[in-house]
């Protein structure tokens, strides 16, 4: 499934135009320094809104990015995602409720 | 990527010779004390908490120990003079990303860094299977950074979560 797939499936704000890379897997962290272990590929939750969140999933290629618990992210963060190329998306609910929906909708 | 293990960036300064450095601590609380080390009064800059890992070869098996590099910064192109920004201009592509590995001799008064066999390992890793085949990461070492002072690069560890305000 691609990132702008699930943000229709599952009801995702998107704060950008980037979601066309398929999503092979899912990690959740809030430490930037956590997230440079994650795999290619994978779609990160996260509450961290800031650059250094994009700094670190640029590194590891992440498919995109949801901001949980209605997170939003700055002008600049969203200017640093688009010239990475990493989509932004944002979800009202907190995360394991959003795991859930993940799970719900085949992405394991 | 093995050996996977988190802990403290720990940045230290010595008021008598201006130097600054930085180790990695795997205690459950960094050490803040000051100390004498010859000639240099190190007091303690700051912690963050940070990763720390090695690079296994998925062919040959050969691991690269990556103990020199304290932290990774992506470099966010400030001072077109810097040996970082320079290294991020050679193949012109707007898809080229600068990431810095930060080895422990901040200021590299002693002249070492992190070694070639590392930032070739790293260069290797983090360009592997790139979902956009124009996308280029390109890690260097810490000494072409011109002024530690003045950088603007994005270090990627985690700043001020154990603190209370």
């Amino acid at each position: 499934m691609k990132a702008t797939e699930l943000a229709a499936q599952a009801g995702l704000k998107s704060f950008n135009a980037c979601g066309d890379k398929e999503i092979k897997g899912v990690y959740i962290s809030d430490m930037v320094s956590d997230i440079i272990g994650m795999g290619e590929g994978n779609l990160l939750l996260t509450l961290q809104t800031h650059k250094n969140v994009i700094a670190a999933a640029n590194l590891v290629d992440v498919a995109a990015i949801v901001f949980s618990r209605g997170k939003v992210p700055a002008d600049d963060v969203i200017a640093l995602a688009n010239k990475a190329g990493i989509g932004l998306l944002g979800f009202e609910g907190d995360t394991w409720t959003l795991a859930k929906k993940l799970y719900e909708l085949g992405i394991r | 990527m093995v050996n996977l293990h988190g802990g403290y960036l720990v940045v230290e300064g010595c008021f008598h010779c201006r130097q600054r450095i930085s180790h990695f601590s795997e205690e459950p609380a960094p050490p803040i004390d000051d100390y004498r080390e010859g000639e240099h009064f190190w007091s303690h800059l700051g912690d963050f908490q940070a990763s720390k890992f090695d690079l296994e070869c998925e062919t040959c098996g050969e691991t690269i120990r990556l103990r020199d590099v304290m932290a990774t910064m992506l470099c966010m192109k400030c001072d077109p003079e810097c040996g970082v920004y320079k290294a991020g201009e050679g193949d012109g592509g707007k898809k080229s990303w600068v990431y810095v590995a930060l080895c422990s001799n901040t200021s590299h008064a002693g002249g070492a860094c992190v070694t070639a066999d590392g930032i070739r390992a790293m260069n290797e890793y983090f360009n592997r299977d790139l979902h956009d085949p124009e996308k280029k990461i390109i890690v260097v070492p810490c000494s072409l950074r011109r002024s530690v002072d003045t950088c603007q690069g994005v270090v990627l560890a985690d700043v001020g979560l154990t603190d209370l305000y």
